[in-house]
């Protein structure tokens, strides 16, 4: 196998020098990386049996060819642990997708992370979390999963902060941005099978996303009463006037609260999709949309989404706390479409 | 000693063909591509006015993208190919 990696070589004294040199030669994503040795990366490329040479993916607006020996290497270097390789091989797949469309996510001010939801058995037998702390810290899946993926984007495709990646805020999610489905509890079907595969496969999707936003609702013990509470909280938020996709993670009181009154999710996202629509006049009168205030501006309405479907549901979060998240996509589905991609072993 | 594999990759140079710039926009058929960003139909057709006017092209048309993220496509510059002899790529934001 060794004859076959074909990448550059660097030799160092020891540990701490290979973690500096790492930092110096501008690989990392700012935190120290495992030094990527050759073992490492051969046993990353073995637990998923791929060859060195493969191509998982090719970003036809870089026109890079990404690699299974790249991939393995800044997997290696994310601290991941071999078995997670076919995770990390599904969501390079995904943002290399030209559904994806990967140069306006990872290029743009507007500053895209990359939500990865898995979904499966994989997501158990690796112990990605579905819980408590769902954005983190604490789990290694969760955080170096979407760490190599990242890693991927920067040394791979080019995405460096301050030179290609160009958003201007970014958020923490850009570090690491992986949540399991919390298939065990929940009563609804799991985002994978909804997108159309079956519910023993193992799947990642991929969204471009911004940070999670936390919404509180403590008072009511119904399914309407915690989708009013969401959805005023969501109407105005992320790209109010590009129609992204936006990402529901309900956690266990409020999934709980939804399903007891015999919600499922395509309710939940037709709910959605009616209560989050803004006035135009309201859009005017807030400098969101051009244009002088017309007659009829006022009972004119514009979805926050452009169809219930670019609204993913997915149930996670710790089982205590009457809190759940919405996450608005990068700026519109049109421009970047949540891609789900089976993992492969 | 360690020896470490690099996880960047080589940027392998790609040959790119340039007409040669015209000398004069005098008759000259401009081609402007807007990138569906706010204003930036407004920001090119004024351009292309000035373009009519200052430099003598003889007409613009203005083409637009699927959207700001993808490169242009393959419909358009074919479109393009044909009918201009200039074009101005621009985005507005």
């Amino acid at each position: 196998m060794s004859a076959t990696l074909t990448s550059k070589r660097h030799r160092v004294e020891d540990v701490a020098d290979a973690i500096e040199f790492c930092f110096q030669q501008g690989w990392t994503d700012g935190l120290p990386v495992i030094p990527p040795t050759q073992d490492r990366v051969v046993t990353m490329l073995e637990a998923a049996r791929l060859d060195a040479k493969q191509e998982i993916g090719f970003v036809a607006h870089r026109a890079v060819s990404i690699t299974a020996e790249k991939v393995a290497i800044n997997a290696v270097m994310a601290g991941c642990k071999p078995e997670y390789m076919p995770v990390v091989v599904a969501a390079v797949e995904g943002i290399a997708d030209p559904r994806w469309s990967y140069h306006g996510p990872g290029t743009s001010t507007a500053g895209a992370g990359v939500l990865m939801i898995v979904n499966g058995p994989i997501a158990r037998e690796l112990d990605v979390n579905a819980g408590d702390n769902l954005f983190g810290p604490g789990w290694r899946a969760n955080l170096t999963i979407g760490r190599a993926v990242r890693l991927v984007m920067r040394n791979v495709c080019g995405s460096i902060p301050g030179t290609l990646d160009r958003g201007t805020l970014g958020h923490p999610g850009k570090l690491s941005y992986v949540i399991a489905e919390n298939e065990q509890d929940s009563p609804w079907t799991p985002l994978h099978v909804e997108r159309g595969f079956r519910r023993e496969q193992s799947t990642v999707t991929v969204m471009a996303a911004e940070a999670p936003h936390q919404f509180y609702n403590q008072l009511s013990n119904t399914a309407e009463g915690v989708l009013t509470t969401l959805c005023d909280d969501m109407r105005i938020s992320g790209n109010v006037m590009g129609q992204p996709h936006y990402a529901i993670v309900l956690a266990g009181e409020h999934m709980r609260t939804i399903a007891g009154d015999g919600w499922d999710k395509k309710r939940i996202r037709q709910y959605v999709f009616e209560h989050t629509q803004n006035s135009h006049a309201h859009l005017k009168q807030t400098q969101r949309m051009s244009g002088p205030l017309q007659p009829g501006d006022d009972i004119k309405l514009r979805p926050l989404v452009a169809s219930p479907d670019d609204i993913l549901v997915v149930a996670a979060g710790g089982r205590a706390g009457a809190f759940s998240v919405y996450i608005p996509g990068w700026s519109s589905a049109r421009n970047s479409q949540a891609v789900t991609k089976e993992v492969r072993r | 000693m360690i020896e470490l594999l690099d996880p960047t990759v080589e940027v392998k140079a790609q040959p790119i063909g340039y007409v040669d710039r015209p000398r004069s926009l005098e008759g000259k058929r401009v081609g402007l591509i807007e990138n569906t960003k706010f204003n930036s139909d407004t920001l090119l057709l004024r351009i292309g006015e000035i373009l009519k006017t200052e430099y003598g092209a003889a007409e613009t048309r203005l083409f637009h993208k699927h959207n700001a993220s993808v490169p242009a496509h393959e419909e358009i510059i074919q479109e393009i190919r044909k009918t201009c002899d200039v074009m101005v790529a621009g985005i507005g934001d």
